[in-house]
């Protein structure tokens, strides 16, 4: 395939610079949340409904306690205690149920969103052209389906529930505190700002080292995976220790990072205990002189202290939520970017289906270059008529197997044309340029399943018989009768667990199947044994019977068969014709004969019948 | 907290900082304790009307004072605690990255870098955690917990028996629902697993569903993996809230036993004297009710626990296991003390097959090397050439008397001596993403700039350097420059040459390079090792035609040997290769140099 294009590796990962604000990516994110607005809104009812009952307890409380208080107790003081566990029972009843139905419904919201996203994702990156896909490592675009979609999802169900819920509960806690006793809270105020003042600054700090920790954490990854790919070359060159020192060092770094986010964090907390407990001492003191005097119940006095603490809390979660919130961001911009890459192979608007497919195919002065004017093709003309069998040979680099990438529009040609019965290829439906055109491609992919799935590629109308047909044809069934599961046999590893010559076959059978009007073959440059070429020449020759086909070819026998060669050379096309009179122009084609094709034989070549 | 082989002596080596935590820890929590009863103190005085301002003054000084020595005590339990956790996260990593430099070729080709990272990352975080906020829950559990239930009991012991009910249903409850919480963890951990590998087969096989037009197929198919993810994060989700709401509502009954039972133990022994034991006053309950509130977060933190504990173990048992991973490239015992090698090499009859293969990669191959011969080994791919070469680098065991370097077995020969002797070049130009400089330098810690260009000459690739945007200080690799095939071959060939090896080993290093290119090398080479060996694997003829000796391997065995001319008079498989060759040159009109 396109090995050129693979230099243009890019590692999209390592240097995250953030392009998207976190206003962009919170706008995407939306409309993703839109369709369940109304189930948000709903969670959000519950959850304030929530936080209102959670402010009820306290207030119970302090009831029982005021009612303890009193300077008459009698019976209907126990009476009334007796009601207020009720009433305290009855609300445990309801907050459970509503705490169970609001977590569930926001989370089974958040999957749904997630569970969209996701689908997006794929769909959009099955779209994508083969060029694209080899930019890019396999490995980060299963992340973004995967993991980024994950780390989204945190931010729906605990970052923005959190958010809402602490905020509500330090307003819901404020007013409450307001309303039972004005003073104490106007000095609780004292502490506010001093909270506030405190959080802002820790969250400065917090913001900085970690984004110190997040570039030293993907600093020792990029070495961690570019030290164990090479840890060939450490060892040959005896610099386990001088790299263990490099790593011990980048460590260390990462260390000091981490460090110093735990030295913050265990100022932040304390520090946040501390004007918690200035705002305890303060509710005591005034609290308790006007309790003394009658001004202040008791139990409210008590009720404050249980009320401070429920206000300071959320304040340093607040503070705290802002790890989750910048992974999100992250992952959000990547999904996003992948989203927003356009496929660049696409359907003209007044595209056609093919029909009856004769086959003929016609390249036109066709120029073609993987990256901008480095050509490797150079006006190639040629014309396989319908049924006729072409073989393209040349040196590596040639430009052999692009001019098959380019029959099913792979990719776009610079210029020229190509023509499938006379009709541009760009005015085609890919998908039914596609189906028409069995590809076999050099190194054969097969699928987790069986012999039989791979054969059947998804094809469900089929019947058994079909698949043991196709794989009689081209004498496929010989090797998988011979295996223990026959066609139920499992393909492990991408297919590594049956030979080179065996996965041809298989491709072979699974292409007859689809009944192609035109096959491209790109001949399988590896060692295979003597008994499976053989079968595989025989069913290449049947193959050549069932429509046109083009072959990049390796093998003398291959060439000997086909109706036209054509040698390439840097791009060109120099020589065209059948084998016989190739050999009469003793020219390229004579010498690559001699050169590759020849092994076998080692004759010399007048020795050959012409 | 976990222990295990390979972590436990980071409990020895770090016992002070983890003793001072778990004092701090302790006396915080002791601390803690005592506020509640000062204001259930200023609670009763209020209510029986003996609290002046100067007994009020005192309480809420306590108190201050308090708070100021929780405060200190909290920072340190997180200095100790949480950075200790921090320095064993350094440590792990240093000890896996240590390991994995001494682990053999056979494990590299079986367990792919991708698996691997994980070790540093997901399993090392789990691990951490265990050490930091593990350690903590479980002191905290221990302490507060504990001291904050044996106050209640003090307190009212009938009281906090009849509250124990209650907890302990939680605890029955958690068990019970915690296996069945952790079934759902692993079924959507598979699930996520499933999406991961359909995904990633589909990518790498993408060009095959678009071969087939498979995209809607492949697309419906991933819908129910997809939704296979959702119904599995619901169920556990279920799960999982259902057990948080439960341990609520059983929280809350207790706080309602409490304010229920509580309240009436002070409203009937309301009558009771100020002093009389069992008398429950109104103080008491308030205090009684801020102990049980201490208790909540480590009542809520076992659970926690739990899982985390599991997911610390899982993760220790596989870093174990890397770290239990054998060395199998080792000096044995009755390695013979060398420190410099001549460079005299003999293949004694040497057949291999590379581990857990029977397939014999190399047969008899009987071939001697002299000290300063250049040798030139040439043969079609996967004859077996590069094998040869991994063997004479010890990259694999050999059995007894195969290679002979200086007379002496190579397996009884120090690894750290035979490498240092072999400057390589490899097939793969691995180059490390640093700098030109560091690049070629990389094979000695002291090296002179002066050094670095020279060799750079010599392997013709200065003159590109030198066009580079910081010349020798451009960073090279996956982080910067794209460096051509050709590129990465001369400067591989530039580190090789700077370590002035006793022994130069050039696996197909000249594929890249044109002929002319090729020469020029080649020529500056026979000047630097003049008296030294050197091996030369090459596919093409002119590399090695002017080499000592030639050896012609053909399916792992040596099928002729000797001198170029000797070669072209005997050989008639050479000839063959000699000819195809001047062919190729001919049609393809010399490969050049991709820039």
């Amino acid at each position: 395939m396109a090995n050129k294009v693979k230099n243009d590796y890019i590692d999209i990962d390592s240097v995250r610079l953030r392009k998207m604000s976190d206003g962009q990516i919170i706008k995407r994110l939306f409309i993703y949340v839109k369709p369940f607005i109304k189930q948000l809104i709903f969670a959000i009812i519950m959850v304030l409904l929530l936080v209102g009952l959670d402010i009820l307890a306290p207030l119970l409380f302090a009831e029982v306690i005021n009612q303890l208080s009193a300077d008459q107790i009698n019976e209907q003081t126990f009476t009334n205690i007796i009601i207020i566990v009720g009433i305290y029972f009855l609300t445990m009843i309801v907050s459970a149920i509503l705490s169970y139905k609001q977590t569930m419904l926001l989370q089974k919201t958040g999957q749904k969103i997630i569970f969209k996203i996701r689908e997006d994702t794929f769909n959009h990156i099955e779209t994508l052209s083969t060029a694209q896909f080899n930019k890019v490592p396999v490995g980060k675009l299963v992340t973004r389906v995967t993991s980024d979609t994950n780390t989204l999802n945190s931010l729906y169900t605990d970052v923005i529930v959190n958010l809402f819920r602490n905020s509500l509960t330090i307003v819901a806690v404020f007013f409450t505190m307001l309303f039972l006793d004005i003073e104490l809270t106007a000095y609780i105020c004292i502490v506010v700002p001093f909270v506030f003042i405190a959080s802002f600054v820790f969250r400065k700090y917090a913001r900085l080292v970690y984004r110190r920790i997040r570039y030293h954490i993907s600093g020792i990854n990029a070495f961690l995976s570019e030290h164990l790919s090479g840890m060939r070359i450490i060892q040959i060159f005896n610099r386990e220790t001088f790299k263990l020192n490099q790593f011990k060092q980048k460590n260390n770094d990462l260390y000091k990072s981490n460090y110093f986010q735990t030295f913050i964090n265990a100022i932040y907390r304390p520090l946040m205990y501390f004007l918690y407990a200035i705002a305890l001492v303060l509710v005591l003191w005034i609290g308790g002189k006007k309790a003394m005097v009658g001004a202040l119940e008791i139990g409210i006095l008590f009720a404050f202290t249980d009320y401070i603490r429920r206000f300071f809390n959320p304040i340093e979660d607040l503070a705290e939520q802002f790890d989750v919130l910048q992974s999100s961001f992250i992952s959000g911009e990547r999904i996003f970017e992948i989203l927003d890459t356009l496929p660049e192979i696409v359907n003209a608007p007044d595209a056609i289906e093919l029909t009856e497919v004769k086959g003929e195919i016609e390249f036109r002065n066709v120029w073609f270059a993987y990256l901008g004017e480095d050509w490797i093709l150079k006006d190639v003309s040629f014309i396989v008529k319908s049924k006729q069998t072409m073989a393209f040979v040349g040196a590596t680099g040639s430009g052999k197997t692009t001019i098959m990438s380019l029959i099913v529009r792979n990719y776009d040609i610079q210029k020229g044309e190509i023509l499938v019965d006379g009709i541009n290829i760009k005015k085609i439906k890919i998908e039914s340029l596609r189906s028409k055109v069995g590809q076999m491609l050099q190194d054969v992919f097969l699928f987790s399943g069986t012999v039989e799935s791979n054969i059947r590629m998804g094809n469900d109308s089929l019947v058994e018989s079909d698949i043991i047909e196709a794989a009689k044809y081209v004498n496929a069934d010989r090797f998988i009768e011979r295996l223990p599961e026959k066609y139920q046999e499992l393909v492990r590893e991408r297919g590594n667990n049956f030979s080179a010559g065996e996965r041809q076959l298989l491709s072979f059978a699974r292409t007859v199947l689809r009944k192609p009007s035109i096959m491209i073959l790109d001949e399988a440059t590896a060692n295979i044994d003597t008994e499976t070429e053989e079968l595989i020449q025989e069913s290449l020759k049947k193959m050549m019977n069932i429509g046109t086909m083009i072959i990049v070819a390796h093998r003398l026998s291959t060439i000997q068969h086909v109706n036209n060669i054509a040698v390439m050379q840097k791009g060109k096309i120099v020589e065209i014709g059948n084998h016989q009179h190739l050999l009469k122009l003793k020219g390229l084609y004579y010498n690559l004969y001699q050169l590759q094709y020849d092994k076998a034989t080692r004759k010399e070549v007048k020795e050959i019948n012409i | 907290m976990i222990f295990g082989k390979h972590i436990n002596h980071f409990y020895w080596k770090y016992a002070l900082s983890f003793l001072l935590g778990i004092v701090a820890l302790a006396i915080v929590d002791y601390l803690q304790l005592i506020i509640p009863d000062i204001i259930g103190g200023i609670i009763d005085g209020v209510e029986t009307n003996t609290l002046t301002d100067e007994i009020l003054l005192e309480f809420v000084f306590r108190v201050l004072l308090l708070a100021v020595a929780i405060v200190i005590g909290r920072f340190l339990w997180r200095i100790f605690i949480f950075g200790v956790s921090r320095k064993i996260d350094r440590d792990l990593r240093n000890d896996l990255f240590a390991h994995s430099e001494k682990l053999s070729e056979r494990y590299y080709q079986e367990n792919k870098t991708g698996g691997l990272m994980a070790y540093f990352t997901n399993d090392l975080e789990a691990v951490r955690q265990s050490f930091a906020i593990g350690t903590i829950m479980v002191f905290d559990v221990l302490f507060l917990g504990g001291l904050a239930f044996y106050k209640m009991f003090l307190l009212d012991w009938g009281l906090t028996l009849i509250a124990t009910i209650p907890l302990i249903m939680i605890s029955l409850f958690a068990a019970f629902i915690g296996r069945i919480t952790r079934k759902k963890f692993k079924a959507r951990q598979q699930a996520f697993e499933n999406m991961s590998d359909f995904t990633q087969e589909n990518f790498y096989g993408i060009g095959v569903i678009k071969a087939f037009v498979n995209e809607v197929k492949e697309i419906r198919s991933f819908k129910v993996i997809n939704a296979d993810n959702y119904d599995k994060n619901v169920a556990f989700i279920k799960a999982a809230t259902m057990m948080h709401v439960a341990i609520e509502v059983f929280i809350t009954l207790i706080r309602i036993i409490i304010i229920g039972i509580g309240g009436y133990l002070v409203y009937k022994t309301v009558g009771l004297a100020d002093g009389d034991p069992n008398r429950f006053s109104v103080g008491q309950l308030a205090t009684y009710i801020s102990y049980f509130a201490t208790m909540v977060w480590p009542m809520m933190a076992i659970g926690r626990l739990i899982n985390l504990r599991s997911q610390a173990k899982a993760s220790m048992d596989r870093l174990g296991a890397f770290l239990d991973q054998e060395v199998e490239i080792v000096d044995g015992e009755d390695t013979i003390k060398v420190t410099h090698v001549e460079g005299n090499i003999v293949f004694n009859n040497l057949s291999f097959s590379y581990p857990g293969s029977r397939d014999e990669v190399l047969k008899n191959i009987n071939f001697s090397i002299k000290k300063g011969e250049t040798v030139g080994i040439i043969g079609r791919t996967g004859s077996g050439k590069t094998t040869l070469v991994d063997l004479l680098l010890r990259l694999y065991n050999l059995k007894e008397n195969q290679i002979l370097v200086d007379g002496n077995d190579i397996m009884k020969l120090p690894i750290k001596t035979i490498r240092e002797a072999i400057g390589y070049v490899p097939q793969d130009n691995f180059i490390f993403s640093d700098s030109v400089k560091n690049n070629i330098a990389f094979a000695k810690d002291e090296v002179s700039f002066n050094q670095i260009v020279d060799m750079a000459e010599k392997s013709d690739v200065a003159e590109n350097i030198d066009q580079f945007p910081e010349k020798y200080e451009t960073i090279v690799g996956e982080r910067g420059v794209t460096l051509s095939g050709g590129q990465k071959q001369r400067i591989s060939i530039a580190r090789a040459l700077l370590k002035d090896p006793e022994i130069l080993i050039m696996d197909d290093s000249f594929s890249a390079v044109d002929t002319k290119t090729e020469e020029s090398i080649l020529s500056s080479i026979k000047e630097l090792r003049k008296d030294r060996t050197t091996i030369i694997i090459a596919h093409r003829i002119s590399t090695i035609k002017d080499a000592d000796k030639i050896a012609l391997i053909e399916d792992g065995a040596i099928v002729a040997s000797g001198t170029h001319d000797e070669l072209m008079k005997q050989s008639p498989l050479y000839n063959d290769m000699v000819l195809r060759q001047q062919l190729e040159e001919a049609i393809e009109g010399g490969v050049t140099d991709g820039e």
